[in-house]
Formats: structure tokens, C-alpha cells, sequence
């Protein structure tokens, strides 16, 4: 059986904040895990392998990126500078809802994409995985 | 008994160092991953003589200068012992020679195996232990990494190599639950020493050696039990001589 949505919200949540060592309170779901939160990378593998640990849902760290692009091959993400094309900037308001399309057409960074991951950008990630994982 | 219901992988445990710590984590306990590459009869004896004794282990071949290998070695222990709590990195060679004497082939063979064994392993091993939030890992080094013996340059560099990435391993895994410890041995009488032995039957060494006595296997292997086990639960990037005070020594400490 699925775990259910609250739960694996909370489990985030105790997975930011453990392994960032900050309040449950300051990882909001809002926060964003790069910006906000200051995690780096090996922030990043530890919330993950938390998570993989208290819901069994396993996410590799290169999945992130995967993720938040969507499949589309690097050369229609981004243009020659390295800037998100409309097509990535559809992709991105799919996997971050969050995000205002408008105020950042034209100077998002491709490698930038992944700052603006919130905790409940990956809670959503996670609940995707553990249903098609109980499914 | 202090390992009871882990599994333990040793590689290079066939004979030496490896079969003495391969015997003293058994005894605390621990199932055994009993690794070698090319002693098969002596990897099955030490098998034996586990199970002899009640316990558990699995002879288990591999090359560990081998990443694929290295893997191989890992899932083979997870999947015939049912997991995997600690990694001691024992296996290594030496071939000594002067610099200036030294082909290209004799520092990387030693560097393959002896650093190579270490990163492979660890990389092998380090999802598993980290998904289960705990693991030991212990690195079996030597004092050759921290100071110049003559003839022996490529297997100290090794040795050096895998002192330094006992530390900055120690400090990527530990937030992990993954502690990572070295253990030096000064002189132990083995094969692979077996060279510096040769001359005068060791007399030269000794006589250099504070304790004037060369380390036991088994000596060496209760520091790797030690730092297999609970007791060491707050240890992590330590590299831990066992010299009988070798590394004490500035020139012979005399005269006074």
C-alpha cells in the first residue's frame, strides 16, 4: 500500500531539516533546497538516502536532474548561451509549479534550474515514485 | 561477542594479515566474506577453519584492482550472507625496488592493487552501507605511507594514497553513519614482507624496532576487530599505527 501524501510530506520535511541540520520549521515546503536552504551536494545525497531510508522510495541524485528536465535532450533545453529555451521553460513549470515562467524567460541559466527546487518539489517527486513503485 | 549477526568482507583474506583478521572478527562473531584472487586452497582453509569453530564464511574470488570485480565481491557477500556491515581493505602486493631502478609497471601494478583495491571496494560497498545508514569500513595501510623506507617508494605512495583517502572517505561517509578508519602496521612478518626479512633474518630490522619484537598477525588484527566493532563507535578518520613504536622513532632515538 501507497504511504500517504501527509506522511511522505512530513518525511521530507524530517529528511531536510536532519541532514541540513535546521529546524523542521525552516524547511518549509516553499523553501527551495539549493537557495534558501544552502544544501550542497553532499546535502543533497543525504536527504535523499533519508528519505530512501523512512518511505523506501528510492531517488538517485541524478534523477533530480532528470527529473526537473523532463527528458528533453540538452540542445532544446537550453540555447547556445546556456539559457532555458520556451520549450524548457514549459517542462520546468510541469515539475515546479512554483516558479513565474514570465520573470524568468530569457535569463535562467540551464545549470541554475536546479536552485529553484523547492521541498515540495522533491515531496511531489517522492509521491510520484512511491506510487508508480506501489502501483 | 561484540560482531555477533554482522557480515564482515576482507579482501586479500587468504593468507598474511587478511587470514588473521579474518579469523579475529569471526571469533567476535561476524560472517565472513573470505576474498582472494588467486589462493583458493588457502582462501577454503581459513573458510574451515571458521567453520570449525562454529562461525560462518564464504570463500569469495575476486581482484579488487577490478572495479567490476570489486562489485561482484560485494554482491556476492550481500546476497550468500545476507548483508553487509563491515569492509576491511587488506589486499595488497609490494614489489620493491630502488627509484632508480623502478619501471613505469611496478609503481602502477602496486598502485592498482593497493590504492585501486581501497577506492573500488569502497565505492562498491558505500551506497549499500550508506542506504542502511551504518557501516565500517577499515583500511589496512601502513607506516610505509607516512615515512621513507629505501626500496619501497611505490608501495609507501600507495600506502599514502590510501592514508589520505581514509580521511576526506571519513568525512564524506560519516554524516552517512559510515566510519572510516586505517590501520598501520609497522613490520609484520608475512609473505608479503617476507623480502626485508631475507637479509640477515630480520636482525637489522629489529634492532630498529622499539618493542624489538615484529607485530603478530593476530596483533594487528584485534586493531582492525577493534575498529570493526562497537567500542570505536566515536573513531572515524584515525589512522592507527601498530608498530611497536616504529614511527616513534627519529633515527634510533640514541644515544643517551
Amino acid at each position: 500500500m501507497a504511504i500517504a501524501r501527509e506522511e511522505i510530506d512530513s518525511k521530507v520535511q524530517e529528511a531536510v531539516a536532519a541532514a541540513l541540520g535546521v529546524d523542521n520549521e525552516e524547511a518549509t515546503p516553499d523553501a527551495t533546497l539549493m537557495g534558501d536552504l544552502g544544501a550542497e551536494s553532499i546535502d543533497l545525497l543525504d536527504i535523499l538516502f533519508r528519505i530512501e531510508r523512512s518511505t523506501r522510495v528510492k531517488i538517485q541524485a541524478a534523477d533530480l536532474a532528470a527529473h526537473i528536465q523532463g527528458g528533453i535532450p540538452d540542445e532544446e533545453f537550453g540555447d547556445a548561451n546556456g539559457i532555458i529555451t520556451d520549450k524548457g521553460m514549459a517542462q520546468l513549470k510541469q515539475a515546479m509549479p512554483q516558479i513565474n515562467p514570465d520573470e524568468l524567460r530569457g535569463n535562467l541559466q540551464a545549470e541554475k534550474v536546479i536552485t529553484l527546487f523547492t521541498v515540495k518539489n522533491l515531496a511531489d517527486m517522492v509521491a510520484e515514485r512511491a506510487e508508480a513503485g506501489a502501483g | 561477542m561484540k560482531l555477533e549477526g554482522r557480515v564482515a568482507l576482507v579482501t586479500g583474506a587468504s593468507r598474511g594479515l587478511g587470514r588473521a583478521i579474518s579469523l579475529a572478527l569471526a571469533a567476535e562473531g561476524a560472517a565472513i566474506g573470505v576474498n582472494y584472487r588467486s589462493g583458493k586452497q588457502q582462501a577454503e582453509d581459513v573458510v574451515d577453519a571458521i567453520k570449525a569453530s562454529g562461525g560462518t564464511a564464504l570463500p569469495i574470488p575476486g581482484d579488487v584492482s577490478d572495479y567490476e570485480q570489486a562489485q561482484g565481491l560485494v554482491r556476492q557477500t550481500v546476497e550468500e550472507l545476507g548483508g553487509l556491515h563491515v569492509l576491511v581493505n587488506n589486499a595488497g602486493i609490494a614489489k620493491d625496488v630502488l627509484i632508480f631502478n623502478m619501471e613505469p609497471a611496478d609503481w602502477l601494478d602496486v598502485m592498482k592493487v593497493n590504492f585501486g583495491g581501497v577506492f573500488n571496494c569502497t565505492k562498491a560497498a558505500m551506497e549499500h552501507f550508506m542506504a542502511q545508514g551504518e557501516g565500517v569500513i577499515v583500511n589496512v595501510s601502513s607506516v610505509m605511507g607516512e615515512r621513507g623506507w629505501v626500496g619501497e617508494s611505490n608501495y609507501a605512495a600507495s600506502k599514502g594514497a590510501i592514508n589520505a583517502f581514509t580521511r576526506c572517505a571519513a568525512r564524506e561517509l560519516a554524516r552517512f553513519g559510515v566510519r572510516v578508519n586505517a590501520v598501520l602496521p609497522g613490520f609484520a612478518p608475512t609473505e608479503l614482507v617476507g623480502g626485508l626479512l631475507e637479509k640477515d633474518g630480520g636482525r637489522g630490522i629489529l634492532r630498529q624496532l622499539p618493542m624489538r619484537a615484529f607485530a603478530k598477525p593476530e596483533e594487528v588484527a584485534q586493531v582492525v576487530t577493534f575498529l570493526s566493532g562497537p567500542d570505536s563507535s566515536y573513531m572515524t578518520g584515525s589512522l592507527v599505527t601498530v608498530d611497536g613504536g616504529a614511527s616513534s622513532t627519529l633515527g634510533l632515538g640514541a644515544p643517551m
